[in-house]
């Protein structure tokens, strides 16, 4: 996410979002509709048992071990994504577990050191002997591990930080990570005829090549870009917010790539100051696509602070994926040590949609369950509807992995994030985007996609 | 370079947060002359008061009680401390008083960080009634709450440095600064003399987390380690003078926040607490050691 640099905080904020995938509906899975029980798609015909095969029954057979590594640290926590893949994998053990067999979900934490980091992936993998990796959340764990889960056949699906995440094979995010989100945020921001562009970022390791990306888009618009950094957390959000808006000028836009606090203080500062009018618009990439950002503003933001957005939005959302998600919180992310503690949003979307997507290439497995059947499951995955995001997921055999490249913008709302712009593709004019296109193609819309 | 219009918002910036550095930074020193102890938890207290009346103010409670909730939160966590550990390492070395505040700094630390947490992409905030409203001085707009944290720490160093000039437990502090046994003996009651500086300082430090929490963030890394910039203000003035604390403080603020439009310098501008603390102990330092030398001459 975007993050906080060696203080932490600041990658808390990558959440780039995330997509998710629904079970239902989508027919190779081999799964039960789960998500269109009732058939008219109805939500209020869907319950928590329909995310297995078999409603009811325990699964009892020989477990299939997975695991995560995840960051956890003080400003930095990243544990409510595997804790709510947790909440669907218990889900999907009550409830007939896959072909019988329950998953065994390993959790590891680590605190941003490159040793530990390390010593988390070979205990996953010799001393844990998971099949598979799910849900990795880590501010620098893509850049440590990338290699090792290559050299060892690992497939993984995870929330991106690191540009890592994107531009190895064996790494398959189901947010964009920061860069590609801020892309997004400029893009709109373009769209709406600005004529100058601001765009601020935590001063992190990696804000080169997060600034490559809207400095491709103004260019190709030949608007002119400011590329700015500051220091995180930010101590002198008013000094900030003065120098964002007088560098842009009455029609220019200033986008912040920040994690959620930081966007806050930069935000709120601008408001207090009378500064939030002086610019034609304020962008955000996704970390500031939070109902908590949008209470903490109030209304003065409403269509004028545009956030990209990487997941179907929950809270207008009235998908059998979307009530799914929000019953299996409900029911097995709520309490307990593992307690989802951020409830509905990003985080826990993100850790349902790569619960959803690990079971649906499970449950495709016809032999045994090993490293290499289930990796190359989760290789084979492929325009995979997961209701959560704006177009189908596939992993494949790319060199990059970019499956999330279309999305939404979002604006505050009397206290919450509401569409302004449907499903969007990110533009090419990136050229990481390009080439990842080049490889895969663009991927059909998700049906539930409010395009 | 920008132009000295291009400066003016960032003067305002700057002499509103040195204000409320200024805060922290009286309470430092008041505290360093009664006890000799550098209380590097005093920015910890006051996050941690600044979030219970954040959830106080999210629970429903009237804004004023909750910011009264904070203050006594603030001076009876420190209060506790001076009293439980201020005797046993009265008569410790000053580092390893100011190394045990780090304890407390911790305990609070961790405390906040499991109890306002930052997962789910949470973010908090806490506003005054005075953040909406302002005036305009030329080409600048200026905030109610600017004004306040500037006029707070105005009052509040020239009320200490009258209190410890005119009344009888400013001078009994005063004269623990001094020398803390030939005070006792006088019959200063010590005890009640340091209590009293340790509440004051953690009110002070609750005050500065309410103000801090709304001009900077409502975070607990932020907050807890903003203390910095006060210690460093208290440093130039070598723990001894709240005026020229004060003083120091506003000249932190003011660089702090005046590089902030210098492209060139604009990464740099969190350094400045630090560099202008080495700066003026390195040329304090000096003067000392070209008197003493005047003085064997």
């Amino acid at each position: 996410m975007y993050g906080r640099g060696a203080h932490a905080r600041p990658f808390v904020a990558l959440i780039a979002a995330v997509g998710i995938a629904t079970l239902v509906g989508c027919g190779s899975s081999g799964k039960p509709a789960s998500t269109s029980s009732g058939g008219t798609g109805g939500n209020g015909a869907v319950k928590t048992s329909d995310c297995g095969t078999k409603p009811g029954v325990k699964a009892t057979g020989t477990p299939i071990a997975l695991g995560t590594i995840v960051t956890n640290q003080p400003g930095v926590n990243f544990t409510d994504i595997p804790y709510m893949a947790q909440a669907y994998f218990n889900c999907v053990n009550d409830n007939g577990g896959i072909n019988g067999h329950p998953i065994k979900y390993t959790i590891l934490t680590e605190q941003t050191n490159p040793a530990q980091i390390a010593a988390d992936a070979q205990q996953l993998v010799q001393t844990d002997q998971v099949l598979g990796i799910v849900g990795n959340t880590s501010i620098i764990e893509c850049s440590v591990d990338s290699s090792y889960w290559q050299q060892h056949g690992y497939y993984i699906i995870d929330s991106g930080i690191a540009p890592e995440c994107y531009s190895t094979s064996n790494s398959a995010a189901v947010n964009m990570g920061p860069r590609y989100s801020s892309d997004g945020a400029v893009q709109y921001a373009l769209s709406q005829g600005v004529s100058k562009i601001v765009f601020d970022q935590a001063n992190v390791p990696g804000t080169d090549h997060i600034a490559a990306g809207p400095a491709a888009l103004a260019g190709n618009k030949n608007v002119p870009i400011v590329q700015l950094t500051e220091n995180v957390p930010v101590t002198s959000a008013d000094s900030v917010a003065i120098k964002e808006v007088n560098d842009a000028g009455p029609n220019g836009a200033v986008i912040l790539n920040f994690t959620p606090p930081d966007a806050l203080v930069i935000l709120k500062a601008a408001q207090s100051l009378g500064l939030a009018d002086k610019v034609k618009l304020w962008g955000c990439s996704t970390p500031c696509n939070t109902d908590f950002l949008a209470a903490g503003l109030g209304a003065q933001w409403n269509s004028k602070l545009f956030v990209n957005a990487e997941l179907t939005p929950p809270d207008t959302t009235n998908s059998p994926t979307m009530k799914l998600y929000q019953d299996i919180l409900t029911q097995y992310g709520s309490s307990g040590p593992n307690k989802v503690s951020g409830g509905v949003g990003s985080f826990s979307q993100m850790g349902f949609t790569e619960a959803e997507i690990a079971v649906h290439a499970l449950e495709s497995i016809k032999g045994a369950y090993t490293v290499a059947s289930v990796n190359a499951a989760f290789k084979g995955v492929t325009n995979f509807d997961t209701g959560m995001l704006c177009q189908k997921w596939s992993y494949g055999g790319y060199s990059s992995h970019l499956p999330n490249n279309v999305d939404y913008t979002v604006t505050p709302n009397n206290g919450k994030m509401a569409v302004a712009q449907g499903c969007t593709q990110v533009s090419s004019v990136d050229p990481d985007i390009a080439a990842y296109r080049q490889q895969a193609g663009v991927a059909p819309l998700d049906p539930t996609a409010n395009g | 370079m920008p132009s000295w219009q291009n400066f003016q918002p960032f003067i305002v910036t700057g002499l509103a947060l040195g204000g409320v550095y200024a805060l922290s930074g009286v309470g430092l020193v008041v505290l360093y002359q009664a006890t000799g102890v550098v209380y590097l938890a005093l920015g910890a207290v006051g996050a941690m008061g600044a979030l219970i009346t954040y959830s106080l103010i999210s629970g429903g409670m009237a804004h004023w009680l909750a910011w009264l909730v904070c203050l006594a939160f603030s001076g009876a966590v420190t209060l506790a401390y001076g009293m439980i550990f201020g005797p046993l390492l009265a008569k410790r070395d000053p580092l390893v008083k100011a190394t045990a505040t780090l304890g407390l700094l911790l305990v609070l630390f961790g405390a906040m960080d499991l109890l306002w947490t930052t997962s789910g992409g949470a973010v908090r905030s806490l506003t005054f009634p005075t953040d909406g409203h302002g005036f305009s001085l030329g080409h600048v707009t200026i905030n109610w709450t600017q004004v306040i944290g500037l006029g707070v720490g105005v009052a509040i160093t020239a009320g200490t440095a009258a209190f410890l000039r005119f009344t009888k437990l400013g001078t009994a502090m005063r004269a623990l600064a001094n020398d803390r046994e030939i005070t006792a003996t006088l019959g200063v009651p010590v005890r009640r003399v340091e209590a009293a500086a340790w509440l004051g300082c953690g009110i002070l430090a609750g005050i500065a987390g309410l103000l801090l929490a709304d001009m900077v963030a409502l975070d607990a890394t932020t907050l807890t380690f903003l203390v910095i910039s006060s210690l460093a203000a208290a440093l130039i003035a070598r723990l001894r003078s709240v005026t020229l604390t004060f003083g120091a403080a506003l000249l932190v603020g003011l660089v702090q926040n005046m590089l902030v439009p210098i492209p060139a310098l604009t990464s740099y501008s969190n350094m400045a607490p630090f560099v202008l603390a080495a700066v003026a102990l390195l040329l304090l330092s000096r003067r000392r050691v070209i008197g003493l030398s005047r003085e064997e001459a």
